[in-house]
């Protein structure tokens, strides 16, 4: 490298975007056209495909509904009913699982959940509490929840803990502490407004409904239209990149197990709500729940990847589900029986869409090499 | 419009050398020819030849990346290649998996030695065929035969019943070789062994390979320490991305600038935009003054100017990307300061660097810098998205219009930013990372191996992008294994070596071959103390 | 029958969780020792002091209102006697733990032993060692297998709270004229024994009456799942008759359900008494018209009958010299007209 460089103005210019190139309006109209086109599909035809996967899913519970009792099925008012009775059981779980997508999507799992909502459900109907009145209940649910996620969150992202272990422990904490809090018994709301959560309707839907699609719309908006949800995906997707282009992976985080923990202060207020009364061992498995419902919903466990339309549709279907056997009379155990296999069978159906893809870019780019 | 052309040094434009037959008295038991292997967006192996006789040490010689990993996986059986052929004892061979592989008499030490850890050594030696008599391992013949076996070795004193948890680096590599020798193994392929071991287990570790390859077992053996080769090999070949540069030379009188030319040397002609006339008087960005991380590298200090191209040249090892990364806040330093505009950065914090003006481009595109799943505008502008957003909502179209124009600049190809960063090549990956930054008005661009893994085409384009960006007044600091990369792109040039700059000088006054020597320098001090 | 039924050895896997305390109101959440159900010491020989009696008690860590209401009872019963020691150790987490404390306990030589297992089946090893020593055992509620490992055994009657819902249920659609009843059950933790127990005498006693349970649901004892299976059960049926819901606890959800379904074509019963159904029995404004009882007012008696144990007494009303070897709690049925007199023994 001795020789000395000639003078001389680079072969071709790379053109800098210092002066943005001229815009052609046509090709902006055209670009518009292909964001209308693919708006509801959020850039990911291969989520919608899945979307419809688990809406055909649902049409065949509803069918084997109809086929297994069509006395109930002929009437069309109890049909009304029953769908609104099927989306109240979703709700509460609804909105812990929307949690749990942005956990799951940013890399990370919570397994506290369960725990979160029986702490601050517990917590909301203290004799102390109910004295606030109703808007004294809900703050402390939502403080409640979200202070433990707060504290999952700081054990993750700062105190490097490993969500599965921090949550864990967490789990068993928290519900440790409503038990104390409560003295194991079972606390009444006697907070008419509260109550009346679960049972007022609205324009004919309840309640409950409109506060599970507010959350879903809430959750819908984050993740696929801020800069929070493209922080959770590139979060998920790969923190070391993340860190390296400057995401604060560590808070970002925190913010993540901190949301979780706000959506189970809202599923306590509900759940409360419908119990009329809360006690520590409320909201059994409701982890598990969530976290099968985002997984059937295409949420990929490893984080990088999922849709709040895919785990709220997963919602509907197990809660579905539960309703088709509660209304053929039969047992508990054959659901969760159930409930497991659908699980198998998405996760495989994932696998195989994943290798295939994976197996198709790789066979289209050795075809063009 | 004269591109600065490199010219071909004499020893690369050899043909592909054919050591005289007959320094090796064995038969050919395995042989290689233009074998290809692909993944998405790379060519990892792009026509390697490779022959090994029994009995002979052979060595394999090349930089990080150039293939040697993958063509190790593609001999165990774990990577099936595209085409070309595999003969192994004078048949075609397909190893579908590496059981079939181990099966068929060839045993691979990895670096990272696959043992576990509670198991014994004796256990770990006969790990998946133990001897067993009706569903039962037979324990007391699984340690009379390791216990034959670590004989063999010379290391009859290692307890077969003993815990591979509680042996040394070096009795871990030893119950290694004795599970390959379990399997009767025909070739032992070993990858980088000295890395883990101290000197004098080092010289235990070739009386070891001189036996086996007197029992008339063919040795591959990986490193890229010179004075290595030459005391235990017979004879090498270097590859270099994933190509056959010189097959069969002798390993002990091969001049050792042939080697190394072979092995960082280009294979193809490079197209260098010309350096702008004079020095370069852009006000200072970055100032480094004895930065250390203890065991990575000690009191660097150094500066880039606005518009000054800085390359770092060296090895892997010699703590260039590990300074690149403190430098970027990604590590933090042990001591030192890294100061942006004359302002201190806050150590450990790739905030605050990003803020201040700085952008990487980390060595590994793939796991460091890319959402691989997300479509291409995302990642342009992963470091920028909050600036695209009102109220924290984000506003794709703005954003794919900003990434087109990137595209469009850096002639990004596909060209359609919706599609996913993994169908893109290596080159084009690298583009996009590199917009991300231009994107963010970065001034002060880290790149760590740009050109890795990047087709020629695709570099003589990223080189015209680096220069034309120190045209417009962003410093660069890059570092590269390759050296004439280094002296044909930077403006002033550092030689790290064992974590230490050893020389710092105007690009124009430093030649490869110079620098060549002070990139190898541990090598041969090592290889001849002197 | 009943005899019969004593006889059969029922095991209780966990009534721990078959019951949960409801502090109707909930007027506080301090620990206002709740109304423990003790025994005044009535005059006559028993309750004159006596031999100094101490008592070693075990109980599982409270996970649950019933079990708490057990470990109270039987604080409170021994603070009325001047004569006895109440020595109570933690019972940890399961059936291990529970063993490891117990014979720390037994190094301590207590008079006679009160023991509620984890697992009766477990922890029947150690009821033998401790009778081996001399040391006599009261079993409290899940019982020994081996009649050599306690003393005394006193326990609930789960295929009893069956027999008297049914039975009541029974009564009610005679007095109204029901010929085909549709009948819906929400049963407590379908995975635990005294479940199954309680289901069979329910449909065992209807049965008889040529009746069947149209849909049953299993719950989770607690609030929230009574809610939740309450209203699938009402989505199954249109129009039902009766409902027996095994645990009042759960009750408070299955009530909400109710309310939030608006349905009160039904009656309903409860299960286990607490104090909050008590008082809803009495005030007759909800579905709930009746609960059957599975008191823990029975540790508040193995107390008292563990002091006469090893003061070497008999019950005073019986005949026998000593205390009988099993006592089985009858299930009773609180319905509007008695709820008054069993609200003292409500949880």
């Amino acid at each position: 490298m001795t020789e000395t460089t000639p003078t001389a103005p680079p072969q071709r210019s790379a053109g800098l975007p210092a002066q943005s190139p001229p815009v052609d309006p046509a090709e902006t109209a055209k670009a518009d056209a292909r964001a209308r086109l693919s708006w509801w599909r959020g850039d990911g035809g291969e989520g919608a495909r899945r979307n419809l996967g688990l809406l055909a899913t649902l049409v065949v519970l509803v069918v084997i509904g109809i086929l297994t009792r069509p006395d109930l099925y002929g009437d069309a008012s109890w049909v009304w009913g029953n769908t609104l009775t099927i989306l109240k059981l979703a709700s509460v779980v609804g909105v812990v699982t929307v949690g749990m997508t942005f956990v799951i999507i940013g890399g990370g799992i919570d397994l506290s959940v369960g725990a979160i909502v029986a702490l601050a459900g517990v917590w909301c109907t203290t004799v102390a509490t109910q004295s606030y009145g109703a808007g004294g209940m809900i703050f402390s649910a939502l403080t409640v929840g979200l202070a433990v996620g707060v504290v999952n969150g700081l054990l993750i992202s700062y105190g490097r803990l490993v969500p599965f272990i921090a949550t864990l422990a967490m789990m068993v904490a928290a519900r440790g502490l409503a038990a104390e809090i409560s003295d194991k018994q079972t606390q009444v709301s006697d907070n008419q407004f509260i109550n009346g959560i679960a049972s007022t309707n609205v324009l004919g839907i309840p309640l409950l409904v409109y506060i599970l699609a507010a959350v879903v719309l809430a959750g819908w908006v984050l993740l696929n239209r801020t800069t929070f949800g493209r922080r959770t995906v590139a979060v998920g997707g790969n923190p070391e990149a993340a860190r390296l282009a400057g995401i604060n992976v560590r808070r970002h985080t925190l913010l993540l197990y901190a949301l979780s923990g706000l959506c189970c202060g809202i599923a306590a207020v509900m759940l409360t709500a419908q119990a009329t009364s809360a006690q520590a061992a409320m909201a059994n498995l409701y982890e598990l729940d969530a976290i099968a419902a985002a997984i059937i919903g295409g949420t990929l466990l490893s984080g990088g990847r999922g849709t709040i339309v895919g785990s709220l549709l997963g919602v509907i279907i197990f809660s579905t589900i539960t309703n088709l056997f509660a209304i053929n009379g039969l047992s508990t155990e054959a659901q969760n029986m159930v409930k497991g296999g659908i699980i198998v069978v998405a996760v495989l159906v994932q696998q195989v869409q994943f290798r295939s893809l994976t197996q198709f870019l790789a066979r289209n780019r050795a075809t063009t090499a | 419009m004269t591109p600065q052309q490199r010219e071909e040094a004499d020893v690369t434009n050899a043909p592909l050398v054919e050591a005289p037959a007959g320094t090796v008295a064995g038969e050919v038991v395995l042989r290689l020819t233009d074998v290809v292997k692909t993944f998405p967006g790379v060519r990892a192996l792009d026509g390697v030849q490779l022959e090994v006789r029994a009995g002979e040490v052979h060595c394999l010689l090349g930089q990080n990346g150039a293939g040697k990993s993958t063509l190790i996986k593609v001999l165990a059986g774990v990577h099936r290649p595209d085409s070309g052929e595999v003969e192994w004892r004078g048949r075609p061979a397909a190893f579908a998996n590496p059981q079939t592989a181990m099966r068929a008499g060839i045993a691979t030490i990895y670096q990272e030695l696959d043992l576990v850890d509670d198991l014994s050594v004796a256990e770990n030696a006969f790990l998946g065929h133990e001897p067993r008599r009706i569903g039962f391992v037979r324990r007391g013949q699984t340690a009379r035969r390791t216990r034959q076996i670590l004989t063999r070795l010379g290391h009859p004193e290692i307890p077969p019943g003993r815990l591979v948890r509680h042996l040394p680096a070096a009795g871990k590599q030893i119950v290694s070789m004795a599970r390959a020798l379990s399997h009767e193994a025909r070739l032992i392929i070993m990858d980088e062994p000295s890395a883990v071991l101290a000197h004098d287990e080092v010289a235990n570790l070739f009386r070891i390979i001189r036996e086996l390859a007197a029992q008339g077992i063919a040795v591959i053996y990986i490193s890229h320490r010179l004075e290595e080769i030459r005391e235990i090999g017979d004879r090498v070949t270097v590859l270099k991305d994933g190509r056959t540069t010189a097959a069969n030379l002798p390993a002990r009188d091969t001049p050792t600038r042939d080697l190394v030319a072979r092995m960082t040397g280009r294979t193809i002609e490079y197209v260098f935009p010309p350096r702008p006339a004079g020095e370069v008087d852009g006000a200072e960005l970055l100032r480094v003054d004895g930065l250390t991380r203890t065991g990575e590298f000690a009191d660097v200090s150094l500066s880039v100017r606005a518009g000054e191209v800085v390359g770092i040249a060296g090895l892997v090892g010699s703590g260039r990307s590990e300074l690149l990364e403190t430098i970027y806040g990604a590590r933090r330093a042990h001591a030192g300061t890294v100061r942006m505009d004359g302002r201190p950065l806050r150590p450990g914090s790739v905030g605050a660097a990003v803020r201040a003006g700085m952008g990487m481009a980390p060595e590994e595109r793939k796991s460091q810098a890319l959402l691989l799943g997300e479509p291409i505008y995302r990642n342009v502008t992963l470091s920028t998205f909050g600036r695209y957003a009102r109220l924290g909502f984000t506003d794709a179209g703005r954003e794919r219009d900003a990434a087109d124009r990137i595209a469009d600049s850096l002639e990004l190809r596909p060209r359609d930013v919706r599609r996913p960063v993994r169908t893109l090549s290596g080159g084009n990956q690298q583009k996009v990372v590199v917009g991300r930054w231009l994107l963010g008005g970065t001034r002060l661009l880290l790149l760590d191996e740009p050109t890795r893994g990047v087709d020629v085409g695709a570099r003589a384009e990223l080189y015209q992008v680096i220069r034309a960006l120190a045209a417009r007044g962003v410093g660069v600091l890059l570092v590269s294994s390759e050296v004439p990369e280094v002296l044909g792109l930077a403006d002033r040039v550092l030689v790290m070596w064992e974590g230490r700059v050893v020389r710092e000088a105007p690009a124009g006054e430093l030649d490869e071959n110079t620098v060549l020597d002070l990139v190898m320098a541990g090598s041969l001090m090592e290889g001849a103390p002197a | 029958m009943s005899s019969d039924l004593s006889r059969r050895r029922l095991l209780f896997g966990g009534a721990a969780l078959s019951a949960g305390v409801v502090l109707a109101g909930c007027t506080s959440n301090e620990q206002a020792p709740t109304a423990a159900q003790t025994k005044a010491a009535a005059a006559g020989a028993n309750s004159e002091p006596g031999k100094k009696v101490t008592i070693g008690f075990s109980a599982p860590a409270a996970d649950h209102g019933w079990i708490a209401a057990i470990t109270n009872n039987a604080k409170a019963q021994a603070a009325a006697y001047s004569d006895v020691e109440l020595k109570a150790v933690e019972a940890g987490a399961d059936a291990a733990a529970q063993r490891a404390t117990l014979s720390t306990l037994l190094s301590q030589r207590p008079d006679v032993i009160v023991l509620l297992p984890h697992d009766g089946k477990e922890l029947n090893a150690f009821g033998l060692e401790a009778m081996k020593a001399g040391i006599p055992v009261v079993n409290l509620d899940r019982a020994f297998p081996d009649a050599k490992a306690y003393r005394l055994q006193i326990k609930g009657d789960n295929y009893g709270m069956g027999v008297a819902a049914a039975t009541y249920m029974i009564e009610q659609f005679k007095a109204k004229g029901v010929s085909k009843p549709i009948i819906g059950e929400i049963a407590g933790m379908d995975e635990l024994e005294l479940t199954q127990e309680r289901s069979k005498g329910f449909s065992d006693t209807l049965a008889q009456a040529g009746f069947k349970v149209t849909n049953r649901r299993a719950a989770r004892f607690t609030a929230d799942s009574g809610q939740q299976e309450a209203t699938g059960l009402f989505q199954a049926l249109p129009k039902i008759d009766a409902i027996w819901n095994h645990d009042d606890d759960q009750g408070i959800g299955v009530l909400a359900a109710v309310n939030q379904a608006n349905r009160k074509e039904f009656f309903m019963i409860g299960g286990a008494g607490s104090k909050k159904a008590m008082e809803d029995i009495q005030a007759d404004n909800t579905v709930l018209k009746a609960t059957v009882t599975y008191s823990p007012s029975m540790a508040s008696s193995a107390i008292s009958l563990a002091r006469l144990i090893g003061q070497n007494k008999g019950m005073s009303d019986l005949v026998e010299l000593q205390v009988p070897k099993e006592i089985v709690l009858a299930s009773e049925t609180i319905t509007k007209e008695n709820a008054g007199s069993y609200l003292k023994l409500g949880f």
